[in-house]
């Protein structure tokens, strides 16, 4: 199983490393109890069945004068376990967003960026900052994992993250791979039109908004979209992920299961979908 | 009167797990150094438990079994929500619940400067919600 969702904001290895990590944990992007051990990490991906698991950080030091986790963490934390993925991220304000993107791909081997335009504060379409960078991912032929929806930090602002913003930027880069997170809750059916629209368009799991996961997840796969839509639809295009640590990654695992989803489908989503994103695959290392 | 308090962690593996915890609390008494008196031993988290009972792994087994039965995994809790005190979903309901069932704590008398227990009795900490970094204390009150 491959998560393609998770924050290593809040492990303790990495926050030990940088004393202004931890404030800005809590102050921007919203997490306040401790964080834990690489080692309880691990077990809380081995409870899950999470064989990989695609660990990301957010720079918003334009928006908010810090880097919620770096690309070097990401590429330490990559070299201290095989079973992370590392994506990156920029600040797409930065004039140096180009070279430190290319450097992270190139130097650090991320294999995706992370954009949070809610918490990162910028225009998804503006063409000045943005459109270089889609087109620099598009000519690296990674895939650009955006938040959409609501943003549980204090300071995220969700218009910002309005997933009808994206249908241009995916028409002017047809190649360009966009995952979606979490459905783009609230605006679940706006977000479903451009999957069904678009091959290139993902989405992850990590639809959280009340009840338990298993209740939101099934609220909106099963009461807003439909399983069979998923199974006619999107069989290809939804990816497992759990934005850990906003919740236990087992709970998100759970969420899937309780779907009884058809077994082709099930796999799709835990596995294949991600595999191919990815290209893990085709690297000889999935 | 004198009061010794060791505390001991675990990194649990599992979601729910039971832990033979009976040699760490008797090396903790013994090394307190009284020979009458209390021994407490209670778990620092609300979503694991302290239980007693014999050591044997179906007994273990029925024992998390029952716990799924008396409070399942699926079902409506109240909490089930976001925490925002936590920044974090909240949805364990029923790994509270199993804590409350089976209780914080236990007490052993000391006498003798050995714990009195029976010879079927085990000493367990029990994982609710894991893995996590967990820990308990031993409390050691006496002369």
């Amino acid at each position: 199983m491959i998560d393609i969702h998770q924050h290593p904001l809040h492990i303790k290895e990495v926050v030990d490393q940088d004393p202004a990590l931890e404030k800005a944990v809590k102050n921007v992007y919203g997490v306040y109890s401790s964080p834990h051990s690489l080692e309880s990490h691990f077990s809380q991906m081995d409870a899950a069945g999470i064989e990989k698991a695609v660990i990301m950080p957010i720079d918003c030091t334009t928006a908010h004068g810090c880097k919620l986790v770096t690309n070097e963490q990401i590429s330490w934390l990559m070299e201290k376990s095989s079973r992370f993925i590392g994506f990156a991220s920029v600040d797409p304000r930065s004039p140096d967003a180009l070279v430190e993107l290319e450097k992270a791909v190139k130097e650090f081997g991320l294999q995706g960026l992370k954009l949070d335009p809610s918490l990162q504060q910028f225009d998804i379409t503006n063409k000045d900052y943005c459109y270089p960078i889609y087109q620099l991912c598009s000519e690296l032929d990674i895939p650009i994992f955006f938040h959409c929806g609501m943003s549980w930090s204090p300071i995220g602002q969700a218009v910002l993250a309005h997933p009808l913003m994206l249908e241009k930027v995916i028409q002017d880069f047809p190649k360009l791979k966009v995952v979606i997170s979490q459905f783009a809750w609230p605006w679940v059916y706006e977000a479903f039109m451009l999957g069904i629209k678009y091959k290139n368009v993902y989405f992850d799991t990590s639809i959280l908004f009340s009840g338990s996961p298993s209740d939101s997840v099934r609220q909106v796969l099963d009461g807003q979209i439909g399983l069979k839509n998923l199974e006619r639809s999107l069989c290809e295009q939804i990816v497992f992920g759990s934005n850990t640590p906003r919740v236990d990654p087992k709970r998100l695992v759970w969420a899937i299961q309780d779907l009884h989803l058809n077994p082709a489908l099930e796999s799709n989503i835990f596995h294949a979908n991600a595999a191919n994103l990815l290209k893990l695959d085709r690297r000889n290392d999935g | 009167m004198k009061s010794v308090v060791k505390t001991f962690s675990l990194q649990t593996k599992q979601d729910l797990e039971i832990i033979n915890i009976t040699e760490i609390v008797k090396e903790a008494v013994a090394s307190a150094g009284l020979t009458i008196g209390t021994v407490h031993i209670m778990t620092k988290h609300t979503t694991s438990g302290i239980t007693v009972n014999e050591g044997l792994p179906d007994i273990e087994k029925d024992l998390l079994e029952m716990l799924e039965r008396l409070a399942p995994r699926k079902h409506d809790y109240h909490h089930a929500r976001f925490l925002h005190s936590d920044g974090q979903m909240a949805v364990n309901g029923y790994s509270h619940l199993r804590s409350a069932l089976l209780g914080k704590d236990t007490f052993f008398p000391l006498h003798d400067g050995k714990m009195v227990m029976g010879s079927r009795q085990t000493i367990y900490f029990v994982e609710l919600d894991g893995p996590l970094y967990r820990e308990f204390v031993v409390h050691v009150l006496g002369e």
